[in-house]
């Protein structure tokens, strides 16, 4: 299946783009999804700290954060959105 | 003047009265100064100790305060801001602005720790502040002025080492625009609740500050410990290592999109294209206006944007801005994508001194109120007004701040605009206060804050729950738990607090909290400011300023969303969501309670003792 990833801010220039198509397995997760993604130690790198996302980064999926779903666990249906951006603030 | 005995502070307060045309300096006292620290706590005590909160914001018994902090003139990061405070001429509650740029370190330099200035000139005037003299000079000359050309003709009076800095009105002060900014360096502005209209019903066109005094830090490694720890997180957390400089404030445009809080035509709804949000974000503005970033006093994160557009009228204009606020409330608020337009709107408002976020969601209010038939024409030239109009975006700005035409409605502001015309419910203000770019339908957390922030609607005064609720607290508090809104928008407003009072910017938060800040304040004063003392000194300026509004007339019906969020869901991850009455009066009772005031709102006789908040010595 396919699923969106849509970049914010400096993750544009690491990923190439503001959005992509990212193909997974059926029953694929966050985590495996991401883990397509980070195809080089960079991009592992700004995303990954250990086995966990790094501190400073959100990950949402159809606009609700992973860490209020399962996390890196929650598991993707064909045509999710995953969207990735450090955290922001402003006003 | 005989020394202060607490080091940080000059221990003087210059009050100045235009009524009687004069000038004097008045110690500081020791204990008020302990209690409520500097900026705006220090502001709220003495404006409360000057005027009567049920005075006419427009008339001479109206005053407002400028404060500085113990912290302005050590290398603190960021340390530099002046609040200002004030009854509102648009709230008819306190009014409470705060600005970057450099003028409020210059201020402290010129040897004083507060600015009180009372009564009303009866023809212009500006104040002329250095170390050991300060004079009321005539100010005719310059008055009609835009706040840039006010600001490089007073400007030029710097001398080497010693800068003049600049704060003042521009055309919408004088002439009374209900919110009207106060601008330094021509375009860092105290922008919330009318300033500047409170400056012209005073005849007040401008003050200058030239000064080299400094302060003594009694513990320096102490100071140092904390220094050092800031400095250090601000080079680690993204938002004040780079993303600020790289995208500035509008770099929240299409996040805040992507969450369903980025709100529509007068918040009726929080749906746009994605493409259009595309044309107004951080990450459009970077590529194409965007000439340099720029910081404020001794600020490392530069969120500042200076920008140059193509004129409409040909050539090429230079200015600064826009930020998130203002790029969204006279953009899609108002059905605008058009960032040039936008851009050029930030300008003009910038040079005649109006604040952008009221005159985006006075305008959007008119939109509307145009598009169901009560305001036939926009006096613009143009037919009538609507959604999408780019060009009476531009041109409003303008005959707001003259209060030409259609403009002199949109210079009362939405709340007075909409009831003028019958339809208060369709004001998108709290308090009368236009609310800012977070639909708070999307944020339990934040409504609560718009509903219970001292000065109206406004997301630094009420607590900005948006990171909280989504950018990486979410572990920590939904955005959708009324149980858990109470408390957390209270600790919220007590951070803002915090750093108002310190003279500091609202981004060190997101890099760090009260404990740095807790040593270099008490490095500086050589006093004990524990993190526990500086809860209890955000508490009783928390709760003075309710004191205050309950004077001026507020109640708790004041606190309260317009019918709009109550009733019309907008679609948030995937469900209907409103802020209910109920769910409004539920969070309202609570933190009530966790801000110790009674059932209605009310701070009681044995708070205020607790609180030593002592009764006005007016």
């Amino acid at each position: 299946m396919t699923i969106k990833a849509k970049f914010f801010a400096y993750f544009r220039d690491l990923f190439g783009g503001r959005e992509i198509g990212v193909a997974v397995g059926e029953g694929a997760t966050v985590g495996d999804a991401l883990a397509v993604l980070c195809d080089t130690p960079e991009r592992r790198r700004e995303i990954f700290a250990g086995d966990g996302l790094k501190p400073h980064l959100v990950v949402m999926l159809n606009g609700v954060p992973v860490q209020s779903l399962r996390g890196l666990e929650t598991p993707l249906s064909s045509g999710d959105t995953l969207a990735i951006f450090p955290i922001l603030g402003g006003g | 003047m005989p020394d202060f005995p607490i080091s940080g502070f000059h221990g003087r307060v210059l009050v100045a009265d235009l009524t009687r045309g004069e000038v004097r300096t008045v110690p500081l006292d020791p204990d008020t100064a302990l209690r409520y620290l500097g900026g705006r706590g220090l502001g709220t005590r003495l404006l409360y100790d000057t005027i009567d909160p049920s005075c006419d914001p427009l008339g001479p018994d109206n005053a407002f305060v400028i404060a500085s902090s113990p912290l302005v003139g050590s290398s603190a990061p960021t340390a530099g801001r002046g609040h200002m405070v004030f009854k509102s001429p648009l709230t008819d509650v306190i009014g409470t602005s705060n600005s970057g740029g450099t003028w409020g370190a210059a201020f402290k330099s010129a040897g004083y720790d507060a600015l009180v200035v009372k009564g009303a000139a009866a023809s212009p005037v500006m104040l002329d502040i250095a170390p050991g003299r300060a004079e009321i000079l005539p100010a005719d000359d310059i008055w009609g002025k835009t706040t840039h050309e006010t600001n490089d003709i007073l400007a030029a009076a710097s001398e080497p080492g010693r800068p003049a800095r600049v704060l003042c009105i521009g055309p919408a002060g004088e002439n009374l625009v209900r919110f009207a900014a106060v601008a330094n360096d021509r375009n860092r502005v105290y922008g919330r609740c009318g300033p500047g209209a409170v400056w012209g019903s005073k005849k007040l066109k401008a003050i200058r500050v030239r000064g080299r005094e400094k302060i003594c830090i009694a513990d320096k490694e102490k100071y140092q410990s904390g220094h050092d720890q800031a400095i250090y997180l601000m080079k680690q957390a993204p938002v004040t290592k780079r993303l600020m400089r790289d995208l500035g404030t509008a770099g929240l445009v299409e996040l805040i999109n992507l969450i369903s809080m980025l709100p529509h035509k007068n918040f009726q709804d929080c749906l746009h294209r994605d493409e259009d949000v595309e044309r107004i974000s951080g990450e459009t503005l970077a590529k194409t206006l965007l000439e340099k970033a720029g910081s404020c006093y001794l600020c490392p994160i530069g969120c500042q944007r200076h920008t140059r557009v193509a004129g409409r009228s040909g050539g090429m204009e230079s200015g600064e801005g826009p930020e998130y606020e203002t790029m969204v409330l006279m953009g899609p608020l108002c059905g605008i994508y058009d960032m040039a337009a936008i851009t050029r709107a930030n300008y003009r408002a910038n040079e005649l001194g109006l604040d952008t976020m009221s005159y985006g969601g006075t305008l959007a209010c008119a939109m509307e109120l145009a598009e169901r038939g009560l305001i036939a024409a926009s006096g613009t030239g143009r037919g009538p007004l609507a959604f999408g109009d780019a060009e009476a975006l531009e041109a409003l700005v303008g005959m707001t701040s003259r209060r030409e035409g259609l403009g002199a409605s949109l210079a009362e502001g939405s709340y007075r605009l909409a009831a003028g015309l019958g339809r208060p419910d369709l004001a998108m203000t709290v308090k009368k206060l236009e609310i800012p770019a977070y639909d708070p339908r999307a944020s339990f957390t934040q409504a609560l804050g718009y509903m219970t922030s001292p000065s109206g609607a406004c997301h630094l005064r009420g607590g900005y729950a948006v990171s909280l609720a989504f950018f990486g607290g979410a572990r920590e508090i939904p955005r959708f738990s009324l149980i858990q809104s109470p408390i957390a928008i209270r600790n919220m407003q007590n951070t803002g607090i915090l750093q108002d009072s310190l003279g500091v910017c609202r981004f060190t938060g997101y890099a760090f909290s009260a404990d740095p800040w807790a040593r270099m304040v008490s490095g500086v004063t050589g006093r004990d400011f524990s993190v526990a003392r500086l809860e209890e000194i955000e508490n009783r300026v928390a709760t003075l300023e309710r004191q205050f509004n309950v004077e001026a007339g507020a109640t708790a019906e004041d606190d309260a969303l317009p019918d709009r969020f109550a009733d019309v869901p907008v679609v948030v991850e995937g469900r209907e969501r409103r802020v209910t009455r109920e769910d409004q009066e539920r969070m309202k009772r609570d933190y009530y309670a966790v801000r110790g005031w009674d059932a209605d709102g009310r701070p009681g006789p044995g708070l205020l003792r607790a609180l030593r908040i002592e009764e006005s010595r007016r």
